[in-house]
């Protein structure tokens, strides 16, 4: 399996991030999930988190080297995370359960599966087009589709944010699963939250990203898209892979997991509540003053000759 | 986040006092080199260069750091200065020393003594299956007196793995790579990223971690004895909890090894924290005890067997 991967969370606007990103990979199977916990209820980013870390959990467990089979490993893992979200706010008495969007892809064998529940998107980009998308949980979504209203008018509709199916919460999460999708060398899989879609279309970013170097150009919509959300934008993230054919002469930047082993599991997942962008910031100052207690310390205990 | 390996600075590049002879090994959080200081003495220099946060290009000196990835970039610092803090109060013959640590080309170094020899890992691998009695107990025992500086300044070293053993050319071992050892006793510090190596991690460096002690390095010791016999890593501990298919090494090398030694591994490699040794006193003063050469079992006839118990009972 050969691929080029980037993914990033930001915060944008707003106080905190409850977007939450992860991918991981064994030497056959590549998972990716996107969780944008739900602001409005308590503890979004508590549901996000632990829906990210439930699906990394079990691709862990399961992917000695592949999964099985894909639709069901989603399923499942999904599945869990709404329970593992209702379990905690029963554990923690909280008057209401935290929700969290998302969106969750497999690709295995050059063929994709994916699944998602809420507004979190999946976008297969093939040749500077899009190719398939997620259709989103939402009720403006529904009134687009009975023709009520626009495209237009449901980007500024009043109800836009509000959606019909997510994990955690009282009602069964509906999640919608898609056709297995074969990929060509060159097709780009990108999940992202509301944040970046909302002001960034999947066309645009198709263009974008069509031949360009995948580690330059997904920072490079993540700015924009960052800017145009203005002072007070949503949290925006994303998870992009390049798929590359294995005849084809690898990229700079690609993984390549052939010599890994065959239980071995790569995962990128930052630790909840350890989002450092947000905390640490370690002053020149002390800095120094590190070096200046280590290089005292070396002194002090080395044995004079 | 670029997946891309970061280059190393060349060889005879002028680094502060040290030239640098070779790179001895990359990983994703640092590089290491060998170098030479100004007298001339060979030393290993660390450098802090994560590759998921900063690049550097051939023939750069300085990483590139994205302004996004800064302040992930100094964090990491703390915890390699994490790493200075612990090894610098250590002073023992059995733990690698750190003899400088400076600031340059917008990261940080760490200058430690090298010295010619191999690790346990290269060891095991040239000698798989065939490491004696005498070997371990002698290698354990001098291993585990650094190990017992480690714990009484309060630290624990968290990955302790064959590849973490040096061996000089005497033989006499080297703890290196303190990359996971935390303050662990002083608890207002935050637990950083876990970091752990199949096989040879306790069962309590997957859980919530609170549990982590003295134990959790002595199932490493036992990991590694363990490692010694087999030629390879034991089944991961995350594994055994689910389904615990080790064999225990009183059955394995049944006659091979006195019982002392092989009832010392599995006690090591106890799952329950509380069942293993304690502290690495108590494994000591079991390792150095009298030995008792392996007996030659043959299947006793059932009359042999009649005559033994009386024996045993005679002997009472």
């Amino acid at each position: 399996m050969r691929f080029t991967i980037y993914q990033e969370s930001r915060q944008g606007g707003r106080a905190n991030n409850e977007d939450r990103v992860a991918y991981c990979y064994s030497r056959d199977a590549l998972l990716m999930v996107v969780a944008d916990g739900m602001g409005g209820h308590f503890y979004g980013e508590i549901a996000a988190q632990i829906a990210v870390q439930t699906m990394t959990d079990s691709f862990q467990q399961e992917a000695h080297p592949n999964i099985g089979d894909p639709f069901r490993f989603l399923q499942k893992a999904m599945t869990n995370a709404h329970h593992a979200i209702l379990d905690y706010s029963a554990k923690h008495h909280l008057s209401d359960s935290p929700r969290t969007t998302c969106v969750a892809c497999v690709i295995q064998d050059s063929v994709a599966y994916w699944a998602h529940a809420g507004d979190s998107r999946l976008f297969v980009l093939r040749r500077g087009k899009v190719f398939a998308q997620t259709r989103d949980h939402s009720r403006v979504r529904l009134l687009i589709e009975e023709g009520v209203i626009s495209e237009a008018q449901a980007a500024v509709h009043p109800e836009r944010n509000k959606i019909y199916s997510c994990l955690g919460g009282g009602q069964t999460p509906e999640i919608e699963f898609s056709r297995k999708t074969p990929l060509e060398d060159g097709d780009i899989v990108l999940l992202c939250s509301d944040g970046l879609w909302g002001v960034t279309s999947g066309e645009a970013m198709a263009l974008t990203l069509k031949g360009a170097n995948l580690l330059q150009a997904a920072p490079m919509i993540m700015g924009q898209a960052e800017v145009k959300g203005g002072p007070t934008g949503d949290n925006l993230s994303l998870v992009a892979v390049r798929w590359e054919e294995t005849y084809v002469e690898p990229s700079a930047s690609s993984v390549s997991t052939q010599t890994m082993a065959m239980g071995e599991v790569t995962t990128r997942l930052d630790e909840f509540g350890r989002n450092p962008a947000a905390k640490t910031d370690l002053t020149e100052h002390e800095i120094e003053r590190a070096i200046e207690e280590i290089r005292l310390a070396i002194d002090k205990y080395t044995p004079k000759k | 986040m670029a997946q891309q390996a970061n280059h190393a600075l060349p060889n005879g590049f002028q680094l502060e006092e040290y030239t640098i002879e070779r790179q001895l090994s990359l990983g994703g959080f640092s590089i290491v080199y060998l170098a030479q200081d100004l007298e001339g003495r060979q030393v290993a220099i660390k450098e802090y260069l994560p590759n998921s946060l900063a690049l550097r290009g051939e023939g750069e000196t300085k990483p590139q750091i994205s302004p996004d990835h800064q302040a992930a970039f100094r964090y990491g610092m703390k915890c390699f200065f994490e790493e200075g803090r612990a090894l610098a109060r250590l002073s023992h013959p059995n733990v690698i020393r750190v003899l400088n640590f400076f600031r340059a080309n917008e990261t940080v170094y760490m200058v430690m003594e090298y010295e010619h020899g191999r690790t346990l890992q290269e060891f095991i691998q040239k000698h798989q299956g065939h490491i004696s009695e005498r070997f371990m107990r002698g290698l354990f025992t001098r291993m585990l007196n650094g190990l017992r500086e480690v714990h009484s300044n309060k630290l624990l070293h968290l990955d302790l793995k064959p590849s973490n053993v040096y061996m000089r050319t005497d033989n006499s071992p080297v703890l290196i790579d303190f990359g996971a050892a935390r303050q662990t006793l002083a608890s207002d510090q935050p637990m950083l990223k876990p970091m752990y190596t199949p096989g040879f991690a306790s069962p309590e460096h997957y859980g919530s971690r609170k549990d982590l002690g003295p134990w959790s390095d002595i199932y490493s010791v036992g990991a590694s004895m363990y490692a010694c016999l087999a030629g390879c890593a034991p089944q991961a501990a995350d594994d055994r909890i689910k389904k615990d298919s080790l064999t225990p090494a009183m059955v394995r090398w049944d006659g091979q090894y006195s019982d002392r030694l092989l009832e010392i591994i599995d006690w090591c490699l106890n799952l329950n924290h509380l069942y293993r040794p304690q502290s690495v006193f108590a494994l000591q003063k079991a390792l150095v005890e009298e030995i008792t050469p392996p007996t030659e079992r043959k299947a006793p006839g059932w009359l042999n067997r009649v005559v033994g118990k009386i024996k045993g009972a005679a002997k009472r």
